[in-house]
């Protein structure tokens, strides 16, 4: 279920902030427009208002040509000084923001490559440089062909992610920010496990990106804890299904030679065993799906064994009269043992849903290019108030979870229909198509 | 080669091993038990079981190299039924040319029906 290629990331920049930065370049240039006026205006008032005066105190022409003259110095003078104001406060103020820019870039610990217009490295933090092992001098320059060539860059499945695809090159095209996971090969150093952003710097709302920031993202220690948590599970999975498989069939053994009493606690045991499975198998499934490692193994799959199968579990697993019901010959591609757990979890809700003893029927059935699976059941009257107190973490929020991840993961949907009397949980699946993973 | 007309239980754990050889016998049927697919080797060049009833983690040789080992040297004559807590058990035992797979935690009677499908039982399993 993972995903190769790069993609906009939901919820990130929004291009319709693009606008606000036009805005603030005309902004900028009214400011310019502004003080070119004031200027303009204050020139042509000091010469104005310096000649009606100096014509109204002296007709002598050699010292009103000596006074125009010292007029013309003193304006280059007040001009030269304004100009010097203007831009050192216009150059400080740049100055300190380009160090709050490179300090706030050079502090932090993501791999930041800036790319100009060419597509080749441009500036390279020292994170970056870290997490390359190449110093940052040899970055500047490097184009994507060099970049891939010295850096293998490969998908988590081990594919190399071919040059075009980075999201640093695609960024310069499509909108963004873009975002993929991959694993980094520096030379002489440990693969890096890194989620990859990138996004273009645009002057104006849809032309090519001018510039682009890529960020690389460390997520080994991540990604390795969350293998070895998928580890831990699957040798608790393993671990726990043997004992429980003894007892289970020690218990059977047993029921032969046993009284009516002795018979139901036995039975309760083959239950509970059963309970147990489900559970680790549901926790095992949660934990893959939470760190996007589930696998499915989709098959050419006639329903109607499994259906069959699974309904006869009754004598163990529920105290309920468990019937099948299955119209025609429903068949699909999918990963019968993940499936057969999702049906489980939905029959088991509903036996917990529903009054002990009464009929849970379990159905499957072709529907135009879908097939359906459900569980039907008698509600209990307090159904709901049950629901509310099971919530997410007890076994059947967890069963409804797990069953819904596996149902999607087949291109399906899990849905809920009700009557008075009754209510069924239907698992929609793709007839043979569809299958994602 | 000397034939056994047993089944050659393989698995770790010892209960394990002796509730299933109890089930079996209890159908009639001869059995012998080892511990890991290097005993499995041993057992099978001793005599040809009818039938193999592999778990697939174990130490010291799991089933998928107590298996391609097998097939390698004898074959595919011998049924190979994989009883198993590993995770997709079905696409994994695909390479291993299994006869049937069997999900462990199992019913008694699940066990063997698949077991019978490929080697009757000697007499009918008692109702559980």
């Amino acid at each position: 279920m993972r995903d190769r290629g790069a993609d906009v990331i939901p919820g990130g920049i929004d291009p319709t902030v693009l606008p606000d930065m036009s805005r603030r370049a005309h902004s900028a240039h009214r400011v310019a427009l502004v003080v070119t006026a004031v200027f303009l205006i204050a020139g042509l008032a000091w010469v104005f208002i310096t000649d009606v005066l100096l014509y109204d105190v002296s007709r002598d022409r050699i010292l009103v040509a000596r006074i125009e003259t010292a007029k013309g110095w003193i304006f280059i003078g007040l001009a030269s000084l304004l100009l010097y104001a203007v831009t050192f406060r216009s150059a400080a103020r740049l100055d300190r923001v380009r160090r709050l820019t490179v300090a706030a870039i050079e502090s932090i610990g993501d791999g930041v490559l800036l790319l100009g217009h060419d597509r080749t490295v441009a500036y390279a933090n020292p994170a970056a440089a870290r997490m390359l092992r190449c110093p940052s001098a040899d970055l500047i320059g490097m184009n994507v062909a060099d970049f891939s060539r010295r850096f293998r860059v490969s998908y988590p499945d081990g594919a190399l992610v071919p040059p075009e695809r980075y999201a640093s090159q695609r960024a310069f095209d499509e909108g963004g920010p873009l975002q993929y996971s991959a694993v980094l090969h520096p030379p002489g150093g440990p693969e890096l496990v890194i989620s990859a952003t990138a996004a273009g710097v645009r002057m104006v709302v849809g032309a090519p990106a001018v510039w682009v920031v890529s960020v690389m993202h460390d997520i080994t220690d991540t990604d390795r804890l969350e293998r070895l948590r998928d580890q831990f599970f699957a040798a608790a999975a393993h671990s726990l299904k043997t004992p429980v498989a003894v007892i289970k069939a020690e218990a059977q053994l047993l029921l032969p030679s046993q009284s009516p009493d002795d018979r139901r606690r036995t039975e309760s045991i083959a239950r509970q065993c059963d309970r147990i499975d489900r559970l680790v198998q549901n926790l095992l499934v949660l934990s893959r799906a939470r760190s996007r490692s589930l696998e499915l193994h989709p098959s050419a799959l006639e329903l109607r064994p499994l259906i069959e199968r699974i309904s006869s579990e009754q004598v163990w697993s529920y105290r309920h009269d468990v019937r099948a019901e299955v119209t025609g010959s429903p068949s699909l591609k999918a990963d019968p043992e993940r499936l057969a757990l999702a049906i489980r979890n939905l029959l088991y809700e509903a036996s917990r849903l529903s009054p002990t003893d009464s009929r849970l029927t379990l159905l499957a059935r072709p529907e135009g290019d879908r097939i359906a699976v459900g569980v039907r059941y008698q509600p209990l009257p307090w159904r709901d108030q049950v629901t509310e107190v099971y919530g997410e973490y007890d076994d059947i929020g967890i069963g409804r979870s797990v069953a819904q991840t596996i149902v999607e993961g087949h291109g399906g949907s899990l849905s809920d229909e009700a009557t008075d009397s009754e209510r069924t949980s239907w698992i929609h699946l793709p007839a043979f198509e569809g299958v994602h993973l | 080669m000397n034939r056994c007309n047993d089944v050659l239980i393989v698995d770790d754990d010892a209960d394990m091993l002796e509730v299933m050889e109890l089930v079996l016998r209890d159908a009639g049927y001869a059995t012998r038990a080892v511990l890991n697919g290097r005993q499995a080797l041993d057992a099978v060049a001793s005599g040809m079981p009818r039938l193999i009833l592999l778990d697939m983690l174990m130490p010291v040789m799991n089933g998928w190299q107590f298996a391609r080992e097998f097939r390698a040297r004898y074959g595919k004559e011998v049924p190979i039924v994989v009883a198993t807590a590993a995770e997709h058990l079905r696409a994994r035992s695909d390479g291993l040319d299994a006869s049937d797979v069997l999900p462990k935690p199992f019913e008694v009677a699940e066990l063997l029906r698949v077991i019978g499908r490929h080697v009757p039982a000697p007499r009918p399993a008692t109702p559980t």
